[in-house]
């Protein structure tokens, strides 16, 4: 019964974050925002949060659902690769070596500038 | 709609079970991302079944992509008091990420004369899929091939990471989530959750400013390095 009441829940709050991203490139549009919905979405709906106008408890069990889910809303996106096969025999190796080395300098950057200013801040504290 | 909705169903079916296959055996090759779309476009250029064909029920899932986006909120809002502690180097070192990603991918695909319309989709890969769109679609890219390439950063990133993270010895918790979140947005985040729920946090925001920065600066950016 429990277990009922739950997957029911998460299903309802799932419509609601939906209805809420609708809502939300309607607004983005409305205003001319130079951001996408779903950006204005994490915006809007952190600071509700945060001035306690919605308890987290309307959306929590729903939004674990959708992120613990997230691969498989890619997956239409990544099936879409078949209509450009073509395109990926002639370029595919190039896009590769782009897509790795590319991946590979913004990780390493990333990391390192940060692993970097946190050791200057523990030496600083200590 | 009734073959839409099958599309759907066998969608849903091969993802939950190649997910259980992944939870068996952890492997990259096995991951639903790669293993779910492989059986499917197989099957349909098998059944010569044009990819609008299967996409009319696959959009439904798609459109899912941006009720998940704004559920990272949830996290954000969760872990605040982390996040606002190690806010000046998670903002420093996203930042320089996401100006090097756009660079780097722009300048790459540049040196290997790709077609300036590849160029263009290739620019905005390193963030999450439905904002790397719009950003494709706001520098003259293909909005659709853009998300392929995403999904593939995501994919070869989550392979990469845990390498990088072993070779250059980087195991400070803040500096490993910048690192998965800002190279490979939505799968980095899932590999981060993996190896703690402070280093998944910081990879969750490193994404979403990632996401942020990329919006902003690249318009810019693009005009100052491949036009100006």
């Amino acid at each position: 019964m429990d277990k009922l009441r739950n997957i029911t829940m998460s299903a309802v709050q799932v419509v609601l974050l939906f209805f809420i991203s609708i809502a939300m490139n309607w607004l983005a549009e409305l205003l001319h925002l130079p951001i996408p919905g779903s950006i204005l979405g994490i915006i809007v709906i952190f600071a509700l949060l945060k001035m306690n106008m919605i308890k987290l408890t309307w959306i929590e069990q729903g939004a674990n659902l959708l992120l613990a889910e997230l691969l498989l809303f890619f997956i239409p996106s990544a099936v879409g690769i078949m209509k450009y096969i073509p395109l990926l025999e002639s370029d595919g190796l190039r896009i590769l070596v782009v897509v790795i080395s590319s991946t590979f300098i913004v990780m390493l950057s990333s990391g390192l500038i940060a692993s970097r200013i946190t050791k200057r801040k523990e030496s600083k504290a200590s | 709609m009734i073959t839409a909705l099958l599309w759907l169903a066998l969608t849903l079916l091969l993802y939950s079970a190649s997910k259980r296959i992944y939870q068996a055996k952890p492997r990259v090759y096995l991951s639903p991302l790669l293993v779910t779309p492989i059986v499917l476009v197989a099957l349909l250029m098998w059944a010569h079944i044009p990819y609008e064909a299967y996409n009319s029920g696959g959009k439904w899932l798609s459109d899912m992509l941006q009720p998940a986006t704004i559920a990272f909120a949830v996290p954000l809002y969760k872990y605040y008091n982390v996040l606002k502690k190690h806010a000046a180097v998670i903002l420093v070192s996203v930042l320089s990420g996401s100006v090097i990603a756009i660079i780097s991918s722009g300048l790459l695909a540049e040196w290997l004369r790709l077609d300036h319309q590849l160029v263009s989709s290739l620019i905005p890969r390193s963030i999450t899929a439905p904002i790397a769109m719009s950003v494709s679609q706001a520098i003259g890219g293909i909005p659709n091939v853009t998300a392929i390439f995403a999904v593939l950063t995501g994919l070869l990133g989550s392979i990469i990471g845990p390498y990088v993270l072993k070779w250059f010895r980087i195991d400070n918790e803040v500096a490993r989530g910048v690192l998965l979140g800002t190279g490979a947005h939505g799968t980095g985040t899932s590999k981060a959750f993996e190896l703690s729920s402070l280093t998944g946090t910081i990879s969750s925001i490193s994404m979403i400013l990632a996401a942020l920065f990329t919006l902003g600066v690249a318009p810019m950016l693009i005009a100052v390095l491949f036009y100006g």
